[in-house]
């Protein structure tokens, strides 16, 4: 009996046993179902940001030409070092390690993940910015180690300027996005785009689209196979209105007469800009591979301001070539004829004081008073004329105001008004301000690129362009190149009365070609119509005051052109600074516009002849050069 | 011995699906460590091995080994005392003992022995109702040997000791109440334990896995790569050897303690419910070969035996799905283990002795 009641019990209690067993793996394949079932797309994503890393492709930017195929900007491919975080055990050591094994700074290491540390771990932060192959070597070395498997070495194509700072501000620099533009473009950390110059204006056609490669890696960070690849698509390709060889003449003439400045030279048919310079210039090679803080404070303090722009952002006195102007104005106004005499007895007096001319010129028409740059004869014309109707001369003619053209942060030229100085000062405009103003004294303060908006309007005789820059595109889809449409002008074309034209081209033809102030200019049988200018830094008062002070106060010089005289083809300006004399700005002018007709010709380009030995460049007074406001030039000459 | 007839009382189904899962495990390993390595061939000789180990357990009738239990009691106690001076030292324990070409963990043996102890002292009372001094002095025999694997330290192995006393004596007869009063004393003691009776890696441990996040790098890693492991395989999972997290290492020792983790990653929701199955049928028909054991000794001995193999395998699937705090403890059958796949095949034979025996004298 007694076994048979335990027989009884253990039956009991081995029910009870089973029940649990089955209660427990009900619950078992409950929570296995749950989340291998119900919860498997979190877990999967999850799983696959453990092994999978989609490493970004950067695309190349688009690369540019210039008007003749001349490659200006290209792209080479550079190695940039990173720390990928995700995996990093102990990223001290990671930092320390990079930074000794690459012969980098540790604090700068250190700086760098510090101002990244907020981002996704995944995203690997750029340490070394186009490493050498030595450090490239080392780190890929110990990477395979596995000391560093944090560590990733990327190809990336870098923006390259083969001609290093040839047309620097007109091309500009690329630089990493700024947090702004991160959020305004919507682009990704550490995306690649253009910061100034065409670079900028026409980043999005030159950006390109980014791939992507996603790879395996293992615990420990380490790549095993590639899943997929999208190969990044190359930035279009754009061709600029830019000549080559005209852009390097001007530069090169710059530096072997010693001065720095800014060229403009457009085609006055359609506004092409066919040179644009501004010297000193920058390397926008340094940018590229992100410039160093002392490369970019030196650049920012540097007293000759090479980051300015002086084609758009300088403004200057233009001289006696705002004659051209007072010329023009007044032979459309119908105030003289080009016959009208006017008697130069080596100055004049208007509203009782008397304003001097540099000579005893005699009798004067327009012709002749262009060609010896008579003041005289500009102080009556000026007189006659008005300040207002040499203001709205000035606006139809493209010198006031600004050009329009496709580069950023362009600065208004100004030529004064009545309105303007009311305005501006609440003053009424005197009378006598008129005469100063007429041979380009006074209030006047222009950019360089207006002035050769000036001379492409007068020489093509009464259009006045906008100037352009980027003439063709390509995508790249196999259509080759597309031509970009000069933009459309906003300002009602006129026609100049063909005696104003003829006159006014005759007298800057004589300017250069007769025995006037530009003869330096003179190219046989080309042609070439001129006038000089020279642009008072500071009045003569002001001079005395600021003896001994470590600015530079020599003049500055203009040579405003066109060429040939009858249907030009190439017009512009040449802004010399601190070479005193206008007539010293002309021979690179010159050189420029040898090279223009011995490339039409298809004949070996000028060699650059220095008659005087040149002197280095301005270096032993390095200023800045002072922006002539209105309170800096006064009436006297 | 071996008599004739008792070949027609062996268990088929029970060995077939026991090897089913030593087959299983055999195939999980092979992917986890990326082929035919010195792991994966380890584990066949063990499996080889094991199997020896069964057929002796068959052999020898079980009612001769429970007169002889005191002694192998003895023997298993000294063993485990001359580990703690002689033993291999490994990640800051001994527990194993070398012995030339392989090494052996007593500890895995103590589990058998223990049961046997318990199952021949217990099922050979002749009083009607289990006393007091029983489940005194059954506890005690458990402990001996408890505190001296705990001594290694190996907490793991040692707890699964205790699975084995109260199976039994609550089979036994041990009144209901008491089973009652241990839990009470187990809540109430819990947090006391936690703080005076841990070491502080342990404690780490228990904290990490309430919350694993807080050390997503650290302790808690494993936790949250094994939810991921497991989660990731969905119902068909991702195929034999192509596992991810077990493949790329996101999963530590994936071979041994999380073996299950990577069929639940390769083999999905599918693999995990036939694995489940397979261990729910030993274990079911276990303890079907308890109720028909010819006797009491019988009866304990297999419900001993199956309590820390079903307790082990609870908690390391568990374990796998990252629901509770990572532990040393193995998959028997499936994990890579020489000692543990001896022993765990060894107690199988154990049972299926039992069962074979049910009608002889």
């Amino acid at each position: 009996m007694a076994i048979a009641e335990d027989r009884r019990r253990l039956a009991v209690r081995l029910r009870w046993l089973r029940a649990a067993v089955f209660v427990v793996f009900g619950v078992l394949s409950g929570v296995f179902w749950f989340l291998q079932v119900v919860q498997h797309a979190r877990f999967q994503e999850m799983a696959a940001n453990n092994h999978q890393r989609t490493l970004a492709l950067r695309a190349p930017r688009g690369v540019i030409y210039d008007r003749t195929g001349q490659v200006l900007v290209e792209n080479r491919s550079s190695f940039n070092i990173s720390i990928v975080r995700e995996h990093t055990k102990d990223l001290d050591r990671t930092i320390r390690l990079l930074a000794q094994v690459a012969g980098i700074e540790e604090p700068k290491v250190r700086e760098v993940v510090e101002r990244h540390r907020r981002e996704p771990a995944y995203r690997p932060i750029v340490v070394v910015q186009d490493a050498t192959l030595a450090q490239v070597a080392a780190v890929t070395a110990r990477r395979l180690d596995f000391e560093l498997p944090d560590i990733v070495v990327q190809e990336v194509p870098t923006r390259e300027y083969p001609s290093q700072a040839l047309a620097a501000h007109l091309i500009g620099y690329v630089g990493e996005a700024s947090d702004q533009q991160m959020a305004d473009e919507g682009l990704a950390s550490g995306a690649v785009v253009g910061q100034s110059g065409v670079e900028r204006v026409y980043n999005k056609m030159l950006m390109g689209a980014d791939g992507a490669r996603r790879v395996v890696v293992n615990s420990v960070g380490r790549e095993i196979r590639t899943l997929d690849e999208m190969p990044p698509s190359e930035g279009q390709r754009v061709r600029l209105s830019i000549n080559y060889e005209m852009q390097r003449a001007a530069e090169d003439a710059f530096r072997a007469y010693g001065y720095w400045g800014s060229a403009v030279i457009l085609d006055p048919r359609n506004g092409d800009v066919l040179t644009l310079t501004s010297l000193p210039a920058y390397d926008p090679n340094d940018f590229s591979t992100g410039i160093d803080r002392a490369t970019w404070a030196a650049l920012n303090t540097d007293k000759l301001r090479p980051l300015q722009n002086r084609a758009i952002q300088g403004r200057y006195s233009p001289g006696s070539t705002f004659k051209v102007l007072v010329a023009t104005a007044a032979l459309e106004e119908g105030v003289i004829t080009p016959e009208r005499q006017i008697f130069c007895a080596g100055g004049g007096t208007f509203y009782g004081r008397f304003f001097q001319c540099l000579g005893r010129h005699g009798h004067m028409d327009l012709r002749h008073a262009l060609e010896k740059s008579c003041n005289t004869y500009f102080y009556t014309v000026g007189d006659m004329l008005g300040v207002d109707r040499m203001h709205q001369w000035a606006v139809k003619l493209g010198l006031a105001g600004k050009s329009g053209i496709d580069l950023p942060n362009e600065i208004e030229s100004i030529v004064p008004s009545t309105e303007w100085k009311r305005q501006r000062t609440g003053e009424k405009w005197y009378a006598g301000e008129t005469i100063s103003v007429a041979i380009g004294q006074g209030q006047l303060s222009v950019t360089p690129m207006s002035m050769a908006i000036m001379m492409a309007t007068v020489a093509n005789g009464g259009t006045r362009v906008v100037p352009r820059i980027v003439t063709g595109v390509d995508d790249g889809l196999g259509e080759g190149w597309r031509d970009v449409p000069p933009p459309a002008s906003p300002y009602k074309p006129f026609l100049m009365k063909p005696a104003t034209v003829a006159a006014v081209r005759d007298g800057l033809w004589m300017a250069v070609n007769g025995s006037g102030t530009a003869t330096r200019a003179r190219i046989a049988g080309r042609d070439v119509s001129g006038k000089t200018g020279t642009a008072q830094v500071i009045s003569l008062k002001g001079r005395a005051r600021a003896t001994g002070s470590e600015r530079d106060l020599r003049d500055h010089g203009w040579f405003v052109f066109f060429a040939p005289r009858d249907n030009p083809e190439v017009a512009g300006v040449v802004f010399a600074e601190h070479s005193e004399h206008g007539y010293l700005a002309a021979p690179i002018a010159k050189h420029v516009m040898e090279t223009y007709f011995a490339q039409k010709d298809g004949v070996p380009l000028p060699q650059l002849k220095v008659p005087a030995p040149p002197a280095p460049a301005p270096a032993p007074v390095p200023t800045a050069p002072l922006r002539t406001g209105p309170n800096t030039a006064g009436p006297e000459r | 011995m071996f008599e004739r007839r008792l070949y027609f009382h062996i268990d088929w189904l029970l060995i077939a699906a026991v090897f089913a899962l030593c087959a299983i495990g055999l195939a999980m390993i092979y992917s986890a460590t990326g082929g035919p390595t010195s792991i994966y061939w380890t584990q066949i000789y063990a499996i080889g091995l094991g199997t020896i180990a069964m057929l002796a357990c068959v052999a020898v009738d079980y009612r001769s080994l429970g007169d002889k239990s005191h002694l192998l009691f003895l023997a298993m106690v000294l063993t485990l005392a001359g580990v703690l001076f002689i033993g291999e030292v490994r990640g800051g324990s001994r527990r194993w003992i070398d012995l030339g070409p392989f090494n052996l963990q007593p500890s895995e043996f103590a589990k058998a022995t223990v049961a046997l102890m318990l199952a021949k002292m217990l099922g050979d009372t002749r009083r009607r109702a289990l006393t007091n001094n029983d489940l005194i002095f059954a506890g005690v025999l458990t402990a001996v040997p408890l505190l001296l694997i705990a001594r290694q330290p190996d907490l793991g192995t040692a707890v699964t000791l205790l699975p084995i006393l109260l199976t039994i004596t609550f089979v036994a007869g041990m009144p209901v109440k008491y089973l009652g009063a241990m839990a009470l004393v187990a809540i109430i003691a819990a947090p006391v334990a936690y703080q005076f009776g841990l070491q502080d890696y342990q404690r780490e441990r228990i904290s990490t896995f309430l919350d694993p996040e807080q050390d997503a790098r650290g302790a808690g890693y494993q936790q949250i790569q094994a939810r991921i492991t497991v989660g990731s395989g969905g119902v068909w999972g991702k195929g034999f050897t192509q596992g991810t997290q077990g493949q790329l290492r996101f999963l530590p020792v994936a071979h041994n303690d999380f073996i299950f983790s990577v069929l639940a990653e390769e083999q999905g929701f599918v693999g995990v419910i036939v694995a489940l199955g397979l261990y729910l049928f030993v274990i079911m028909r276990s303890i079907e070969a308890a109720r028909l054991a010819k006797d009491r000794l019988g009866a304990y001995l297999v419900l001993g035996v199956l309590a820390s193999f079903t307790f082990q395998v609870v908690y390391n699937i568990t374990m796998s799905a990252g629901l509770v705090p990572v532990k040393g403890l193995t998959l028997p059958l499936m994990s890579y283990g020489g000692s543990s796949m001896i022993a765990t095949l060894a107690s199988f034979g154990l049972i299926l002795n039992v069962r074979m025996r049910r009608f002889t004298n």
